[in-house]
């Protein structure tokens, strides 16, 4: 099975996957798709980034690319979220 | 065959079944004639290497498995073959003592690194808790903590995001290897690797990734191969949102 680098990109911030995995080519997608959102969950939920990318490699040539973002308008348009109780 | 050797033992002679012993104790309160019985159970010792079943989903076994030595984890898998790691298991537990009163496994039961285990026969594990109502309700009030502590992993994998979720697991992991010994300092065994620590989280290896690097960038916790190190204590727990309440290491409350 050929071998996989899942690079993140928060906000443009780095953070190299340097093992990879060996995994089918078929199933990269969904892999990315995954890692991405559940990512995006973090740093959206902490408003530590608005947008995440998972920059796929293979064998060091880009393979694929999922980028997920967020923008929120309203009256705290601000996409760092304090978790409030539902009741206030 | 994972199977390198095996001898019948009783517990009574060997090393076998101290961190056993160490643990009951630690949560319940043993009387000496209670130990003295547990240790004459007869037990086969065997060595298994890492990565191997010891009993799987839809087994049928006879037998219980204490661990003498090395990490274990139970697990399920889905139909589309995602695999959630529900527990870790050290020195001195019995991960499958479920299966002495219901009867098919289901789950499995793998080691993570190399084992030494000695498996103790339901036969005999049944007529000691006859003979022996106190240690029954040991048992009993172990698999009762082993529950509390899947109720912590679900409130765990449900309600906490990803760094806190790998705290906290950090620290359960420890504060059960305390009571068997082995906490050294700021240091303890940590046999997942990355994608073994998604697989307990619930997320994929490159998200586990993600996580370990921001514990380290945050200076909270350090992986190496094999163990963990913790770096700022203060931040670990309050990062970990953890009460050991649900271990009820104490046989007092």
């Amino acid at each position: 099975m050929p071998r996989f680098h899942f690079h993140v990109l928060e906000d443009g911030r780095l953070i190299k996957d340097e093992e990879g995995q060996e995994i089918a080519e078929k199933a990269v997608r969904s892999e990315a798709v995954e890692t991405g959102a559940s990512i995006a969950r973090d740093c959206f939920m902490k408003g530590s980034a608005n947008q995440v990318i998972v920059d796929v490699r293979k064998d060091e040539e880009p393979f694929l690319k999922v980028s997920i973002s967020i923008a929120i308008q309203g009256p705290n348009d601000s996409t760092t979220i304090k978790r409030i109780p539902p009741s206030e | 065959m994972h199977l390198l050797h095996f001898r019948e033992w009783p517990l009574a002679n060997e090393f076998i079944a101290d961190a056993l012993i160490r643990r009951l104790r630690t949560t319940s309160a043993l009387e000496e004639e209670d130990i003295r019985a547990i240790r004459s159970l007869p037990v086969v010792v065997r060595h298994y290497q890492a990565a191997q079943p010891i009993v799987r989903d839809g087994d049928r076994p006879a037998e219980c498995c204490l661990i003498s030595q090395g990490f274990c984890v139970r697990s399920k898998t889905t139909s589309n073959g995602k695999r959630q790691i529900l527990s870790i298991h050290i020195p001195g537990e019995i991960p499958d003592l479920q299966s002495l009163h219901l009867h098919v496994l289901d789950h499995d039961l793998i080691t993570v690194t190399e084992c030494i285990l000695g498996f103790i026969s339901h036969v005999s594990l049944r007529e000691l808790t006859r003979r022996k109502p106190n240690v029954a309700e040991v048992l009993w009030r172990d698999t009762l903590i082993d529950a509390a502590m899947f109720r912590e992993g679900i409130v765990n994998v449900g309600q906490r995001a990803a760094p806190s979720r790998l705290a906290h697991f950090m620290v359960e992991l420890r504060e059960r290897l305390k009571v068997i010994g082995k906490v050294q300092g700021a240091r303890f065994e940590m046999p997942l690797t990355q994608e073994q620590i998604g697989e307990a989280m619930g997320i994929t290896p490159v998200h586990a990734n993600r996580i370990i690097k921001q514990l380290r960038d945050e200076n909270v916790l350090e992986f190496h191969r094999g163990s963990v190190t913790v770096i700022d204590e203060q931040k670990l727990l309050e990062l970990a949102d953890f009460d050991d309440l649900y271990l009820h290491q104490r046989p007092s409350l």
